[in-house]
């Protein structure tokens, strides 16, 4: 039933076209490594650039734009075309449907997401995979987080994908630069704290500490999957005609 | 056998009543959902197979609400009316999966049995996307039955399918009504339900309009004047032929069109063809005139 669940839901989510775009974002990531490297700079040129591109391109652009894609998918679109009769008129607990989407959405913003940073970092350290591991390991947790929060928000309403652009576009990017009160509920900054406890040389410093991040991170990880198997129980279908 | 009972249930969305006030028990053998388009039939429906939370009411299979009780699907199959499928699995994929979402122990032997049974096999390897409506319609049944349900609710199972995969696909449910399972499906076109179902529920406005055996509605809804006009290469002769049938009560030629009178709505759409052909005429249309299957509920309403 899980294994069935999950290859519907992955099936799904890499047939469209957009994961495969995403893919291709994630490998920008890795090009521009490389071919930074390729200038000849000296080791610790590399490390820092690289360091600001997983920080400021990886973990604040290429993971929530992945994630927001992703999350929202994962039920939104069955919810969106309909095809979710076929889910819900199945003896499967709510709760089971809820925690496989998430996994499978968790699993696949992670390989588009934490595989290309962790090459990036590997090739900007000059094979040394500290720093590819650190914003890796952050964005994996990040893209936990992330994936959670979207996936509520697309069974609480229709323009998850825009709410969750804005919420990614003025919260984290403005509204988090200006007011560092602000910071505690950013996602973006969750993933930076966990990146810079895991790198020594090259990361970029955040501006939460560790315990904060993860304490809230798991917080509200915790509550948007319960929420989201609140929703999915009530969700109604209406017919076209009524 | 399963028993779907409703009491007293209504479902209003904002300010707009969708059902109201509806009171019935479907049992085993076919029942037939009868109403014009908008009528509430699939908001019933929906109901009934607890995707939609009463307003006011109780729906329940045998003694369960179907309300948020998810496990309830181990003895429904549901066959929704829209046509959203997952396009990029195939027939045979589509089925297997909801075997195993269903818990059933042989999945894949499960699967080619339903696929058999709504005669997909030849196209059961073939991705849904490309598949004509009435394809997809036999891939969405043969999904709800492949855990072999003990009630089988199907919303306008008839749309789009080809009048000899319509003929197969009521003998399948008339075989399974005959095991004793309790089939209710839901029509806005009366002859599809008059050939199927031996009980009938009538809803017009969110009412329950009538409700019993079929040949009592039947003569309700048909002991009134039908017209129609028709359109053949020789009106004049097939005019001829026509007045000669018993259920023919008037004929007129009349601005180069032939219009008829009846008693009988299904005995003439029986007739014409026949008639046709006796008399060596080509038929181009037949249309019912001034119609609408609204007018037949809303007249079936004030009696």
């Amino acid at each position: 039933m899980i294994a069935t669940l999950a290859s519907l839901t992955l099936r799904a989510l890499l047939n469209r076209r957009r994961t495969l775009l995403l893919g291709l974002l994630g490998a920008l990531i890795v090009a521009v490594a490389a071919i930074y490297r390729l200038g000849g700079p000296t080791a610790d040129e590399s490390l820092d650039f690289t360091g600001r591109l997983l920080a400021n391109f990886g973990i604040a652009v290429l993971l929530p734009l992945v994630a927001v894609i992703i999350g929202t998918a994962a039920l939104g679109s069955e919810l969106d075309d309909g095809t979710i009769v076929y889910l819900l008129a199945k003896p499967v607990p709510r709760s089971i449907i809820v925690l496989v989407k998430f996994v499978v959405a968790w699993a696949v913003t992670g390989l588009l997401v934490a595989v290309p940073m962790l090459l990036a970092g590997v090739i900007g350290a000059g094979g040394d995979p500290g720093l590819g591991i650190g914003y890796g390991v952050a964005a994996l947790l990040g893209g936990l987080e992330y994936t959670a929060v979207f996936l509520a928000l697309s069974l609480i309403t229709s323009r998850a994908l825009v709410i969750g652009l804005a919420y990614v576009v003025v919260w984290e990017g403005v509204v988090a630069g200006l007011f560092a009160g602000t910071r505690i509920v950013s996602i973006r900054q969750h993933a930076l704290a966990v990146a810079d406890a895991l790198t020594t040389d090259g990361g970029v410093p955040a501006e939460l500490a560790l315990g904060t991040a993860v304490v809230v991170g798991a917080l509200v990880t915790a509550a948007a999957v319960v929420l989201a198997v609140r929703r999915l129980s009530l969700v109604e279908l209406r017919g076209e005609t009524g | 056998m399963s028993v779907l009972s409703l009491t007293g249930v209504s479902r209003w969305y904002g300010n707009v009543v969708a059902v109201n006030d509806v009171s019935f028990e479907v049992g085993a053998g076919i029942t037939g959902l009868l109403g014009p388009n908008g009528a509430g039939k699939t908001t019933l429906l929906h109901m009934m197979a607890g995707f939609l939370a009463p307003s006011a009411g109780d729906v329940r299979l045998d003694e369960t609400p179907t309300w948020r009780h998810p496990e309830v699907y181990r003895h429904i199959g549901f066959v929704p009316e829209r046509e959203a499928a997952y396009t990029f699995l195939t027939g045979r994929q589509f089925v297997r999966a909801s075997a195993r979402l269903s818990g059933v122990a042989d999945a894949d032997a499960a699967a080619d049995r339903a696929i058999d049974m709504v005669e997909l096999r030849d196209a059961a390897n073939r991705a849904i996307g490309g598949y004509s409506k009435g394809m997809r319609q036999r891939a969405k049944v043969a999904a709800a039955l492949v855990h072999d349900p003990p009630t089988l609710i199907l919303d306008e199972p008839f749309n789009g399918v080809d009048p000899r995969q319509r003929l197969s696909m009521m003998d399948l449910l008339r075989a399974m009504a005959a095991d004793g399972r309790t089939i209710l499906f839901s029509s806005h076109i009366l002859e599809e339900v008059e050939r199927l179902s031996d009980r009938v529920l009538v809803v017009v406005a969110g009412r329950l309009a009538a409700s019993g055996d079929f040949r009592r509605i039947r003569r309700l809804m048909t002991d009134r004047p039908h017209r129609f006009t028709i359109r053949s290469s020789d009106d004049r002769r097939l005019a001829r032929e026509l007045l000669a049938a018993p259920e023919v009560e008037a004929v007129e030629l009349r601005e180069g069109m032939l219009s008829l009178r009846t008693g009988d709505y299904g005995a003439l759409t029986r007739a014409v063809a026949p008639a046709a052909q006796r008399a060596g005429v080509s038929l181009l249309e037949l249309r019912p005139a001034d119609e609408s299957l609204e007018s037949v509920f809303s007249y079936l309403v004030r009696r």
